[in-house]
């Protein structure tokens, strides 16, 4: 009886509209030698883009792409809104899983070979779709806008410029001018958010149009293909499965791999090697063997050879024979290209960086501010008397009614999240020299009343706070401001190192980081999960684990096979 | 399906095969659209942390407030929302009774959140939007707003009024705090 509304509507809308048509389209296919867990991979790399665009339309819902507030808003959403860790962290892995999958996809074309007569278009449309992918990877790195993504952006860029003739013009139009800024920003969020978008949507419907049209490959043994199978629903179960296992995956690194914070943009710090993204290491390995006049081999030579090498693929290779073992030799170059790209991606990962300083560069050093140059030496301490110190953009109240002691105030280093690792290093330049090395222990102070420089391993229990930003706030007004010790006349006083810029305030968020973990504390700690993570992984391991009984028992008692 | 437990043809059981496929398909589709939907829809309900520092902020001194006349003072204060830490110009409205007692009004309407102004001629306080009118006590004369004028906790230190800013929800009967 629920079926004749059913029907109604069906024939309303396909006398309208070729519903059914469309549906046959999409569903109705036999394939040869019948569904396989193989063929799950073209459906992964859907599942993972559909994933990527959901939580990107999450993401932007917080993130804002401004230089000043995105690594805070992207934090903001991560260790702030519920369960912004997970649509952050899927986001994040499901780029990189993507990019995996998509490799994969392409290596079974290429082995089954699927981008054959009349495949072409097939193969050509996903040519397509790898480099929008990139791109999507190329102009989402620099979002975050931290060390890691800024770095990344401007080698990036930089690369673009080194082509002869029209670099310098696409450079300009990535960056939206000579340096990276506010418009490189804008301009990398429009691309990653609306044009490539819009790019992959129209060059997946060619792609999934062309394969429909003609079909799964299936098996190279003509044996194997005489028996075929359903498209739906054996094939779309494999890859619902499929799909529910990249799903665990991505909760379950998420939850256990966090992306890193690595701290907010800091230009002056030099000790920062930047390395692009790993799927890009091949390149940037390639342009170390091409300097001087040959760069322009590296930059614009090797990646057309090898986007000419896809799309010429199917009009090199005629050959109608598919049993990968009959073509020896085109299995020879691919398995060739493969190992070199592997090959240089490692050696990318663990070469050097192309401007990596010797350790204890005098480059942190020469930062120092004439005023507070013997920091670590005789801090005569330089309280700032000038107050036009444009030293915080959040701290002072400019009231004529309130007078505010700025100096009071956390600065802006507090909001941010920084990274302790660059902290420690920071930290082992300026701080160290008096309260010891890893802040066990403090020099002597003679004339103070403590007697020596308070320790910050453990840190004195009136600025310990367990809240993070409280935490971070404590810190973040002695290390602004300075601090002359009680006592008569104390030999050392503390710097104002954000006062007297003698610490940027990216420094200052890393320092703050670095000494919270000494103290058990980690600055981008979760305050709002939503749910514990682990919990939020056992709940979802549990939810699969059961039905995967359930559909067991089911089967044994009905007979199913 | 229980009647397929007698042994059936072969196109049965494929039949009934498919016919699970498929239900395990919709079931799995589901279930994962479960374990992400509901934490992504709890994303977007609302940060629950308290996003708003309500700290004392120095309004004025009290010897200058004028006696019984309503003012509104302009003070600057820091707000936190999100990720946003801003100096924000807030105003609220203030009224010296004596140099001990002061009534200090949140400076928005209970009705739908505009800004009311104070009518010196007619010793009332009037809002542009829908006409409501308050008392210089807060209460309400005439008009929509469902309650009186909000209060503002204050106190007074050391010669001065500090305040504490608050927003409320509107439209509701009672004063319930907002973040």
């Amino acid at each position: 009886m629920t079926s004749r509304p059913i029907e109604w509507i069906n024939r309303w809308i396909n006398e309208r509209w070729p519903l059914s048509a469309v549906l046959r389209l999409a569903i109705d296919e036999e394939i040869p030698g019948g569904s396989r867990f193989v063929y799950t991979d073209g459906s992964a790399v859907f599942l993972l883009f559909t994933l990527q665009a959901i939580t990107g339309i999450l993401q932007v819902l917080f993130y804002v792409p401004t230089v000043d507030h995105a690594y805070d808003s992207l934090n903001y959403l991560r260790t702030e809104v519920p369960f912004g860790w997970l649509i952050h962290g899927m986001h994040f892995w499901g780029a990189n899983l993507m990019i995996v999958v998509l490799a994969l996809h392409m290596t079974r074309a290429f082995i089954w070979g699927a981008y054959k007569k009349p495949r072409e278009l097939v193969w050509l449309a996903g040519v397509l779709l790898l480099l929008v992918t990139m791109g999507f990877s190329f102009t989402g790195s620099p979002l975050t806008w931290d060390q890691h993504g800024y770095w990344a952006g401007e080698v990036g860029t930089s690369i673009a410029g080194t082509i002869p003739v029209v670099g310098d013009m696409q450079k300009r139009l990535l960056r939206g001018g000579e340096g990276m800024g506010q418009l490189t920003l804008s301009r990398f969020f429009a691309l990653h958010t609306m044009v490539l978008p819009l790019l992959l949507v129209s060059a997946f419907g060619l792609h999934i149009i062309a394969f429909k049209v003609r079909g799964t490959v299936g098996p190279w043994d003509a044996l194997k293909r005489r028996l075929s199978g359903p498209f739906w629903p054996d094939q779309v179960y494999k890859d619902v499965l499929t799909g529910s296992a990249i799903f665990i995956l991505l909760i379950f690194l998420s939850v256990f791999v966090p992306p890193v914070f690595w701290g907010p943009v800091d230009i002056l710090d030099t000790n920062y090697v930047p390395k692009p993204d790993w799927n890009f290491l091949f390149l940037y390995q390639v342009l170390k063997y091409f300097q001087g006049p040959l760069e322009p081999v590296g930059t614009v030579g090797v990646p057309t050879v090898i986007v000419l090498l896809f799309v010429t693929l199917p009009f090199t290779d005629r050959n109608p024979e598919k049993n990968p073992f009959r073509r020896p030799l085109v299995m020879l170059c691919g398995f060739i290209f493969a190992v070199t790209i592997t090959a240089l991606t490692l050696l990318g990962y663990y070469s050097r960086g192309l401007a990596e300083l010797p350790a204890g560069s005098p480059a942190v050093s020469s930062l120092l501010g004439p005023d507070d140059a013997g920091a670590a030496k005789t801090p005569s301490v330089s309280q700032p008397s000038d107050q036009s110190a444009p030293a915080q953009k959040t701290g002072g109240m400019p009231s004529a009614t309130v007078e505010t002691n700025s100096r009071t105030m956390p600065g802006e280093g507090a909001h941010v999240i920084g990274n302790a690792e660059r902290g420690g290093a920071v930290f082992g330049n300026y701080c160290a020299g008096c309260h010891g090395a890893k802040g066990a222990g403090g020099m002597q102070n003679p004339g103070s009343d403590e007697g020596k420089v308070p320790q910050l391993n453990p840190v004195e229990r009136e600025i310990y706070n367990k809240d993070p930003k409280a935490f971070a706030e404590n810190l973040d007004r002695f290390i602004q401001h300075g601090l002359v010790p009680p006592g008569k006349k104390p030999l050392l006083s503390m710097p104002a190192f954000g006062d007297t810029h003698g610490l940027t305030q990216q420094q200052i968020a890393n320092v703050e980081a670095y000494i919270m973990s000494l103290n058990g504390i980690d600055r981008g700690q979760i305050v709002n999960p939503g749910m514990e993570p682990r919990n939020f992984f056992i709940l979802v391991a549990s939810v699969y684990i059961l039905m995967l009984f359930i559909q067991g028992g089911i089967r044994i008692k009905s007979g199913i096979p | 399906m229980e009647h397929d437990s007698q042994i059936p043809e072969m196109g049965h059981v494929e039949a009934t095969r498919r016919r699970f496929l498929k239900w395990l398909i919709a079931v799995l589709a589901a279930v994962n659209a479960l374990i992400a939907g509901i934490p992504f829809l709890r994303s977007l309900l609302g940060p629950s942390v308290a996003a708003q520092k309500n700290e004392w902020s120095k309004v004025a001194a009290v010897d200058l407030l004028p006696q019984d006349s309503p003012v509104d003072m302009r003070f600057m204060a820091e707000s936190g929302e999100a990720y946003l830490h801003n100096t924000v110009l807030r105003s609220v409205w203030v009224i010296k009774h004596s140099p001990e007692k002061i009534s200090v009004f949140s400076p928005v309407c209970t009705h739908l959140g505009c800004y009311y102004q104070w009518n010196g001629q007619a010793d009332r306080f009037e809002c542009p939007c829908h006409a409501s009118v308050f008392a210089p006590d807060g209460k309400v004369i005439s008009g929509p707003a469902p309650r009186p004028l909000d209060t503002l906790e204050s106190k007074i230190e050391n010669g001065y009024l500090l305040v504490k800013w608050e927003n409320f929800k509107a439209g509701v009967p009672t004063k319930i705090p907002v973040a």
